[in-house]
């Protein structure tokens, strides 16, 4: 080795100093000698290369150059040195919280992967949940990651540190406590945080001046003041759709969108699950309505009325109730009197009270909550007379006394500027949901300072003065009651992103309390729990994500009919001219906090399939009358008699746009022509259309908020013209008959027990061998058994499927060119006449056929038959001839036609299932039946030394989602498991039998149970 | 032309008017030397300018397809209109296009030679240049319609560490070894072919570089009897591993469809139904090709009428085997009494792609069935336009096939529409330039007529000729062939 010679180390002071006398000398051989490290006859490396030097080398410099490959990451990584405990890497973990959505909340189980959490699943604890989920609560976890959320607190647009934040909302305190909170308007939305709801009770003690209003667009409110107006006091209902044989919904969606569906849905497919599908066991639904609702579509018998309307059946309805003997007190009069009905609905009235009147105690009405009050309260009392009330409906106390509703909102807006300077808007975002006679952008600018907690800056961020960044709710602690009152503690899975805070923060702080919101929860709890306790229930809390023996007590209710005779009689009578404007909220966007969530905005709306878009609905004769032209009914069934008309498109069918106009105020949005729909009637939904909402949704569709007034929140009256302009509307399916093909197969009950058989018999499906030999299974079979009965075409298995998959989101230009990338899509059917029509639902997966065309003509072998019976595909070998999405009957199969997932944002990044592969461009994909699922459960087995499964140990995610658990997979091998049980119906059918595919999905018919009284007629 | 006794009657070896006696089958009272000069002059005369106008049209659409390939390559098969229901749409529909025109070419040079029709001798060269140049073009379909290209090697049995190993059970597999089994014997039959007519040329060369260059390409043939004998018998066992193939690609290339379980693909009359398509494509195509080279570089002698009517001919009966076959699919789709196959197939007459069916059926059946009058027959304006119908009715069967059946298949909720984008139509286009860049080089590089061939059916080459040929009497031996 070369060392730096001594030599060139000398002294340069001028001195020579000397170490020995040969440095002294300076002679040759000691100068050489001190360029050498080692001393003479020392073993040194060649000074030149030697051949086996050169050889060495260049070897090594290749297997060097080859190690470039190992690449570590450049910036300091530090090992889980200490784990965390619990935590075992590539095992993800679940921990329970809560989602509080639509005056309720849902208990979740969040899977969490090495800290991310990546899957929503419903929490089997919580009464909400039941195990499954709802759309919003399935998709939220995107929102998590979507890379636009807010990422710090702005002052008028500019950038600040919480720091600044906090300090201004401290300064802000202070200054509200010296005039006692005057001039100070806090607006909260449909929250239910006890210990939010403390902090505000602080805040109002703090600041007695003060005013707090809540405000969401989509409430119960209606019921509620139809508690006060029925039963003396405001009260909440909560429904137990199982043990109810007769249900009656009155413009309610109540199996989808209204309330707590998840478990208004799991207690109606209870009541028509196989063992109940028998005469006076099963279940049935009646349904009232103007649009056609998922809960319309599973009804038995369907009557199509105006919403307008509605007011008056409820009226006739609890009119016939007393007519045949049902004690009403003064309202029978009353109602008889304001029930005015064509004569078919009067029919309908008088059969279906005669089948409540048959059921008392086990029967429940339902209306919707765009009903007026007037109409709420009269079904309260019908439901307590029919002595339902404690069986199918119980009441609880609502959860705060605040001023709430849309007059409430419009009143606070008007102060603005006068005897309001201070406006602090937790969380909602009513510069574009408010009534629009509130006027709230312009009357927010003229408050003297606002500030808005949100987790985008949206529209109301942007006009306010402050917005303070949000925490996500699987990023921050917090509370919640769900409707009956059970209380949920939500827990964060994930440090917040970007350093989000909470509402329960932001008005500590500006009581000048700086404490984190965990502490603030946890006091709220530790005041219940008890001291001695209080830690080990607080575990129990979060372990099992709910709070025991939270509920709230069941009110006890009285029955007060005079006044409600009063109020019935006080209501102005419907409209008869002009149109009926009947809002709801959108299915992608709700009311429009969900428009940038990918998912969701590429979900496929329940009924019409629209996607990426709201859209007006109208009846195939309104359209008629309005011109719209042929086209656009392409999708109706023809009348009877008569074929298809085959030449009509499926291609996405050019639209057209209406205008709808409500008090001096247009919207002009695309129109679908639905068939089942109420005639003089347009239905839209409000959501969309968003100004500041991310790249995803800021945009899409159209906004329909101005035309929703306070005076008229749901049901308004308007004027509706065609409209020149052109549309173009992603829809996943165009084609909504079935052309006489067995695919959905349904009977009413009478012809079930005749024929029990009658779903097989529709085929004749002989066994016609195969070519190959057959597949032998020693170990597991796996299967899956969807029952139709249940089915209600919701869409939460698509999201579940979804996240689950790694799925990606192709967008609206992708839906038109039918791209989508669903693996699991929900066929809608419509039969009967385009007027009164009947719809059925199919989720439809990759069938796994026994006898699979797909794996025969792969030229690579990329899709082959599992051990196990499913059918595989090996993403890494597919080469993308694309001929098994040809030769696949069912279209199950998806092509990756671009590189979805390349610019897939980083955040987002973090969502995905590690267990999953994501796929690139150029390879097919399908249904796995969550073949990772299967393996982990597989992996867990072998840990414990079992050689096979046990039953339920593998769920699948559209399986665990279905809030009427529909879906049943497990091992057709094992004679006991649920599935086999399940497939052991005579309702048991397979879809294409006939063509000798063997479709390892099992299909149950659909049972309905219609009312013989109504059916003759 | 090179006598003024060709121009004054060209048509007359039309006329069939006397079975017993057969009209000549080249005219203008050609001789061994006439035949060598007129179809040596066009390769080795100046480049034409009216060439070379074609040849930039033709090198712009290859460009095109370059830029085609590459667009698709980059970005991806989404560029294409295909959706999740239609996974083939116009890639599937080009390369049986394509592959279905080659068929004429190795009919021409196998059967026609096994069953001795001599008129073939006027036409083989070009036709089966033609098939060469299509099914390159074909190739480029399967090649690229897959998603990851750069892994298409995996279609290839080629022993790997990666375990694996291409499913045999796909006809697309078959595919695979039918096309390239193809493309090989179809190239070595045309070269084979070749070999005395480019040393016909080669010592005819001017220049020393075109002589060697030749030369090479000749493989030292002298035209000796030694070789003449070798060369006989060569092509003869080419002609026979060349006729089964006639038969197998275009039914392999079926079975896609035919083994499917998609109604309107699954269908056992496919494959001597796509095999008679394959003919009647090919030889429209022929004609369409060698009305423009007759004319264009003055070979109406060789080429004559009487050959072209004969090729007239094939197309009027191919065309209606294909009216047969489509008439016969729908009786056997009423007589299966399958609701799924009655459907398909009243889809596609009357459902939204019948502007497409109609199309087909109009070009197939009904414009071929003109030829049934001579004066039609024997018109070369009106057999152009005829023929051109034919590739076009032919193009349409194809996507009629591919689209129709799948865009409504067995469950009504993935119905849908396919529609073409720019690059679907551009790739195609591209085909097209391939395909004439190809086609103008072999005429302007190569003998586009057997010089050999024709030569032996003269009359003067006949030992019991009935004298037609009385300029030539002294050159009845096979030596005069390389004159």
């Amino acid at each position: 080795m070369k060392r730096l010679p001594l030599l060139y180390a000398r002294d340069t002071s001028g001195k020579d100093y000397w170490r020995s006398l040969s440095e002294r000398a300076g002679s040759p051989a000691f100068q050489e000698s001190l360029l050498r490290e080692f001393p003479d006859d020392a073993s040194e490396p060649p000074a030149a290369f030697s051949r086996r030097g050169f050889l060495g080398i260049l070897g090594a410099t290749a297997a060097l150059a080859s190690m470039t490959g190992c690449r570590r990451p450049e910036e300091k990584i530090l090992p889980y040195a200490h784990a965390p405990e619990e935590i075992v890497p590539g095992r993800p973990l679940h921990y329970a919280t809560a989602f509080a959505f639509h005056g309720t909340a849902f208990g979740l189980l969040v899977e969490s992967h090495g800290g991310r959490p990546t899957k929503i699943e419903g929490n089997p604890r919580h009464p909400e949940s039941l195990g499954a989920t709802g759309l919003y609560a399935q998709a939220s976890v995107l929102d998590l990651y979507d890379p636009d959320r807010s990422q710090h607190p702005t002052e008028k647009g500019a950038a600040r540190t919480w720091e600044e934040a906090a300090a201004f909302l401290g300064q802000l305190g202070a200054q509200l406590k010296a005039r006692g909170g005057k001039g100070l308007a806090v607006i909260v939305d449909g929250q239910r945080s006890p210990t939010l709801a403390a902090a505000l009770a602080d805040l109002q003690r703090e600041l007695p001046a003060a005013k707090v209003v809540r405000w969401e667009p989509f409430s119960r409110r209606n019921a509620r003041e139809g508690a006060r107006l029925a039963f003396g006091k405001p009260l909440d209902s909560v429904r137990d759709t199982a043990k109810a044989k007769v249900l009656v919904a009155l413009d309610s969606d109540f199996l989808h969108a209204e309330g707590s569906h998840v478990k208004g849905a799991r207690g109606f497919a209870e009541g028509r699950s196989d063992a109940r599908v028998a005469p006076g066991k099963m279940n049935r639904l009646y349904a009232v309505e103007s649009n056609f609702s998922v809960t319309g579509a599973s009804a038995d018998h369907r009557l199509r009325l105006q919403s307008r309307q509605i007011p008056a059946f409820a009226f006739a309805l609890a009119a016939e109730l007393g007519k045949q003997g049902l004690d009403l007190g003064d309202l029978t009069a009353a109602a008889g009197a304001k029930g005015k009905l064509s004569p078919e609905a009067a029919k309908w009235a008088a059969s279906i009270a005669k089948d409540l009147l048959a059921n008392k105690g086990a029967s429940l009405v339902v209306l919707g909550d765009r009903q007026p009050a007037a109409a709420h309260a009269v079904v309260h009392l019908v439901n307590a007379a029919l002595g339902n009330v404690g069986a199918t409906v119980s009441h609880v106390a609502p959860f705060d006394d605040l001023a709430d509703g849309a007059t409430a909102l419009v009143e606070l807006a008007k102060s603005f500027g006068s005897a309001i300077d201070t406006v602090v808007v937790l969380g909602g975002n009513p510069v574009f949901d408010a009534p629009a006679d509130a006027g709230f952008a312009r009357a927010l600018g003229a408050a003297k300072l606002s500030v808005h907690v949100a987790t985008h800056v949206d529209e109301t961020s942007a006009a306010s003065t402050w917005h303070l960044n949000r925490a996500h709710f699987l990023e921050s602690w917090g509370d919640v009651r769900a409707e009956d009152g059970t209380a949920s503690i939500v827990q964060p899975l994930i440090a917040p992103l970007y350093d989000g805070k909470t509402e329960i923060e932001v008005v500590r702080a500006l009581l000048g309390d700086r404490h984190k919101a965990y502490e603030a929860v946890r006091a709220t709890w530790k005041k219940s729990f008890g001291v001695a306790d209080d830690e080990k229930q607080w575990r129990r809390a979060l372990h099992d994500g709910v709070i025991a023996g939270s509920a709230l007590p069941r009110e006890a209710v009285v029955a007060s009919p005079s006044a409600v005779a009063a109020a019935v009689k006080a209501l102005a009578a419907a409209p008869t001219d002009g149109f009926d404007v009947v809002f709801s909220a959108d299915t992608h966007a709700w009311d429009g906090r969900f428009a940038n969530n990918g998912w969701l905005q590429e979900l496929p709306d329940p009924m019409h399939k629209v996607t990426w878009t709201n859209v007006a609905l109208v009846s195939p004769a309104t359209a008629r009358d309005l011109g719209l032209s042929e086209a656009l009914a392409l999708e109706l069934p023809p009348k009877a008699g008569e074929k298809t008309d085959l030449s009509k498109g499926t291609d996405a069918p050019a639209a057209e746009h209406i205008i709808v106009t409500v008090g001096g105020v247009q919207v002009e949005l695309p129109v679908v022509v639905a068939p089942g729909l109420a005639d003089k009637t347009v239905h839209v939904t409000v959501g969309q259309g968003r100004k500041v909402a991310g790249k995803v949704g800021t945009g899409v569709g159209v906004d329909v908020y101005p035309l929703r007034t306070s005076a008229a929140l749901d049901v308004a009256s308007g004027t509706v013209a065609k409209s020149a302009t052109p549309a173009r509307i992603a829809r996943t399916q165009e084609h909504f008959q079935m052309e006489g093909r067995p695919l959905v197969r349904e009977a009413t009950l009478a012809e079930f027990v005749k024929d029990p058989d009658f779903a097989k018999k529709l085929v004749e499906a002989e066994d016609q061998g195969q070519m190959w030999p057959a597949f032998t299974y020693n170990g597991h079979k796996w299967g899956m058994a969807i029952d139709l009965n249940a089915c209600l075409g919701c869409g939460v298995c698509v999201v579940a499927c979804q996240a689950e998959n790694n799925i990606p989101v192709v967008g609206p230009e992708g839906v038109l060119l039918s791209r989508e990338m669903h693996w699991l899509r929900l066929d809608r059917y419509f039969e009967g006449t385009p007027d009164d029509p009947r719809s059925v639902t199919q989720p439809v997966t990759c069938q796994h056929c026994e006898n699979a065309p797909c794996e025969q003509v792969c030229p690579v072998g990329a899709t082959v038959h599992g051990v196990e019976g499913t059918n595989d595909m090996a993403y890494n070998r597919c080469i993308g001839t694309k001929y098994c999405g040809n030769n696949c009957p069912f279209k199950v199969r998806r092509f990756n036609y671009f590189n979805y997932q390349m610019d897939v944002p980083e955040t987002h990044k973090m969502q995905f299932n590690p267990d999953v592969t994501v796929r690139a461009r150029g390879v097919m994909e399908k249904c796995s039946f969550c073949i990772q699922r299967i393996n982990e459960a597989k992996i867990g087995a072998h840990r414990e030394q079992r050689e096979r499964l046990r039953d339920a140990e593998v769920v699948t995610a559209c399986q665990q989602s279905c809030p009427t658990s529909a879906i049943h997979f497990g091992d057709l091998n094992d004679a006991s498991s649920k599935v086999s049980k399940v497939i052991e119906s005579p309702r048991t059918y397979r879809l294409l039998e006939e063509i000798n595919v063997r479709p390892r999905v099992h299909y149950l018919a659909k049972v309905r149970n219609p009312n013989p009284e109504l059916e003759t007629a | 032309m090179s006598s003024a006794k060709a121009h004054a009657a060209p048509l007359t070896n039309t006329d069939d008017s006397n079975p017993a006696e057969r009209s000549p089958l080249i005219l203008g009272g050609a001789g061994f030397a006439s035949v060598t000069n007129s179809v040596a002059h066009i390769v080795e005369r100046k480049t034409p300018s009216g060439w070379l106008v074609l040849f930039a049209a033709a090198l712009t659409g290859l460009l095109i397809l370059a830029g085609s390939l590459g667009k698709l390559v980059y970005t991806g098969v989404g560029v294409w209109g295909l959706n999740d229901t239609v996974f083939w749409a116009w890639d599937i529909t080009g390369f049986v296009f394509w592959i279905g025109i080659g068929h004429a070419g190795t009919l021409i040079s196998a059967i026609l030679f096994l069953f001795r029709q001599k008129w073939r001798t006027s036409i083989n060269r070009a036709a089966e240049a033609m098939t060469i140049f299509a099914v390159m073009a074909a190739g480029i379909y399967p090649a690229f319609h897959v998603g990851r290209v750069w892994l298409l090697y995996w279609v290839f049995p080629v022993p790997n560490q990666m375990s694996l190993w291409p499913n045999f059970k796909s006809p697309l597999l078959w595919d695979v070894f039918a096309v390239s089994t193809y493309a090989t014997v179809s190239i070595l039959f045309w070269y084979v072919g070749l070999v005395p007519d480019l040393a016909t040329l080669r010592d005819r060369a001017t220049t020393r570089v075109r002589a060697v260059v030749l030369g090479i390409f000749a493989i030292g043939w002298r035209g000796s009897h030694r070789h003449w004998l070798n060369y006989e018998k060569a092509y003869l066992i080419l002609a026979g591993l060349s006729t089964p193939l006639v038969l197998s690609v275009h039914t392999i290339v079926s079975f896609d469809f035919a083994t499917s379980v998609i109604p309107g693909w699954h269908t056992t009359i496919f494959p001597p139904y796509f095999v008679a398509g394959a003919v009647f494509s090919g030889f429209a195509m022929v004609v369409t090709l060698m009305v423009i080279v007759r004319k264009a570089f003055g070979l109406e002698n060789i080429v004559t009428l009487r050959h072209l009517e004969n090729m007239n001919k094939i197309i009027l009966t191919t065309g209606s085997i294909v009216g047969y076959a489509y008439a016969i699919e729908f009786f056997t789709a009423w007589y299966s009494g399958n609701n799924y196959e009655r459907f398909t197939f009243i889809n596609r007459a009357f459902g939204p792609y019948a502007w497409a069916y109609w199309t087909m059926v109009s070009c197939n059946v009904i414009s071929p069935q003109l030829f049934w009058f001579k004066k039609i027959r024997t018109s070369i304006p009106a057999m152009f336009v005829l023929s051109i119908f034919v590739n076009i009715g032919m193009w349409f069967e194809r996507f009629v096939i591919i689209v129709t059946s799948l865009h409504r298949d067995y469950l009504p909720t993935s119905w849908t529409y396919f529609r073409p984008t720019i690059w679907d139509i551009s790739l195609f286009l591209g085909t097209f330039g391939l395909f004439f860049t190809a086609f103008l080089a072999f005429l302007r590089f190569l003998p586009a007529i057997a010089i050999s061939e024709v030569k032996g059916v003269l009359p003067e080459a006949d030992p019991h000729g009935h004298g037609h040929g009385d300029e030539s009497d002294d050159a009845h031996d096979a030596e005069a062939a390389h004159a």
